[in-house]
């Protein structure tokens, strides 16, 4: 594991370095939140829970869960999720 | 928009699966690289997503490795449409058949639009164009617009050019009619008066004078006539005998087209009077409208009051009532009434600003007599005395003006003479008549 860690830390620092973005150095999710109606969440690996008030999207190494109400996923691609409706919270699990 | 375009071209299903399954399912699915849509909670404990026609092969696939069944609930998209429609050819044809006859209806000209004519006649610029083969309903491919205008150019005399354009089913003609000079040297015209006047000024530009300045003419007299009489023989020439006195009785009257100005001034007078004490009625500013139907013979007032409030008032009504169509008349009309409230002012002038107001009520009335291009000389307001002294100023207003008063008519051989000639006589109803 602190092979992992060391590897993950050299890699931020050369990212941060490089002023390159996290989100394809270090594989890391891209959310874009619209207000409280929708959520984009690139990089993503699957979705792990739906229904109508919780949608749990599996990231690199964390998921995603966004809460709300009339929760709908407008459309699913390879490397893209939305997620539509009243949005009240989003928290990394891991 | 683009996306929704393309799902609706391609034609997608709406399909339900259980809620324990989705995940499962879409997570293969989307690795797969099948696009899925609308992931929304149905009725019961199953979800609805929207996939494409094409993929729904590959999902069946997927629902058997998960061990869910799927139901499709919707169709849409072009391809499905295609489908309903061809078991509707009744539709189909219908539709095919109001887009031919568009489409055939729109290749005749069904208006005739002929503008900027002004002294010939529409009928007869239609005329022509109906020989030349350009009627209502005539196919639009055989009109040719360029023959069309060199026919019309031909045919109908009085025209400078002639435009056809076709506009859908629309065909102007658009003409423009020859704008001849005034005066084409073929018609003799003299110079007559417009009005009684003095002569001021006269200058002769072709033709004979027959009045001098200081001379009093009547409307109607001829100024300057078309005839130029032979010239006179001068002092000198009287020595040179005969032969010249015969030439003289061989020389023609010569006629030209007569041309000159003359300037007159005209007199004109005007009366008015103007009470000192006076009984005016004015608007006080204050009305009231009432709003009525009226049914049969009975009237109902919707809006507005029953009696008129004013003691002095002035009413403007208005009906409206539905259009009559062949013989049956709706007896319903609906009256607006508008009441306006007057006051009557005792209207006391001084003699001073009675004689002000007469005078210029009267120059109101005489400037509608007077040209524009008059020049005014003199004005001279005269208060009218009585004898015994009346509560009425009256005034007698009389105008000197300078004006141009020639005016072009056709030559009178038996033309004006030399003398005053009979007003009446040369006047416009009757000056053309004893034209040779």
């Amino acid at each position: 594991m602190a092979w992992k860690d060391l590897k993950n830390k050299v890699k931020r620092q050369l990212s941060d370095y490089l002023e390159l973005p996290g989100d394809i150095m270090l594989d890391l999710p891209k959310i874009v939140l619209v207000g409280n109606l929708q959520v984009f969440i690139e990089n993503h690996r699957g979705i792990q829970e739906y229904n109508s008030c919780l949608v749990r999207v599996v990231v690199s190494d964390k998921v995603i869960e966004v809460t709300g109400e009339n929760l709908t996923l407008r459309n699913i691609m390879p490397d893209e999720i939305c997620v539509e409706g009243l949005i009240t919270g989003l928290a990394f699990l891991s | 928009m683009f996306l929704k375009m393309l799902n609706y071209l391609y034609g997608y299903v709406t399909i339900t699966l259980p809620e324990e399954y989705l995940e499962k399912f879409i997570n293969m699915a989307t690795t797969r690289g099948i696009y899925l849509w609308g992931i929304a909670n149905a009725f019961g404990n199953r979800v609805a997503l929207n996939v494409r026609l094409r993929d729904v092969q590959p999902l069946r696939h997927i629902a058997r490795m998960t061990r869910c069944r799927f139901h499709i609930v919707a169709r849409s998209g072009l391809p499905f449409f295609i489908g309903r429609l061809r078991r509707r050819q009744a539709l189909l044809g219908g539709a095919l058949f109001f887009v031919i006859m568009l489409y055939a209806l729109s290749s005749f000209i069904w208006v005739i639009d002929i503008t900027g004519n002004r002294l010939i006649s529409e009928a007869k610029i239609a005329g022509v164009a109906r020989q030349a083969g350009l009627y209502r309903g005539v196919p639009k491919w055989s009109v040719d617009t360029a023959e069309l205008e060199k026919s019309i150019m031909q045919q109908v005399n009085g025209l400078a050019w002639v435009g056809v354009t076709v506009d859908g089913t629309r065909l102007e003609i658009k003409v423009v009619e020859k704008v001849l000079p005034p005066d084409n040297g073929a018609q003799l015209v003299d110079i007559v008066a417009q009005k009684d006047g003095l002569i001021k000024e006269i200058l002769v530009l072709s033709g004979h004078p027959l009045v001098q300045e200081g001379d009093t003419v009547t409307g109607g007299q001829v100024l300057i006539s078309a005839a130029i009489p032979p010239l006179k023989i001068e002092e000198e020439d009287k020595n040179n005998a005969d032969a010249v006195e015969k030439d003289e009785h061989q020389l023609p009257v010569q006629y030209v087209h007569a041309r000159g100005i003359v300037r007159a001034r005209i007199w004109y007078d005007g009366y008015d009077e103007v009470k000192l004490k006076e009984q005016v009625k004015r608007p006080t500013g204050q009305e009231i409208t009432k709003l009525c139907m009226k049914i049969g013979c009975k009237e109902i007032i919707l809006m507005g009051p029953r009696q008129v409030p004013y003691a002095h008032y002035v009413k403007h009504t208005d009906v409206k009532r539905l259009p009559t169509w062949r013989n049956i008349n709706v007896p319903v009309e609906f009256i607006t009434v508008k009441y306006i409230e007057q006051k009557i002012y005792n209207n006391i002038l001084s003699r001073a600003e009675a004689r002000r107001l007469a005078g210029n009520q009267t120059m109101d009335k005489l400037r509608l007599q007077i040209p524009d291009n008059a020049k005014i000389l003199k004005t001279q307001l005269r208060e009218v005395k009585t004898v015994s002294e009346e509560p009425i100023v009256r005034v007698r207003v009389t105008v000197e003006t300078l004006e141009e008063i020639g005016l072009e008519k056709p030559h009178r051989s038996d033309g004006g003479g030399n003398g005053i000639v009979d007003g009446k006589d040369g006047s416009p109803s009757n000056g053309n008549q004893n034209n040779t």
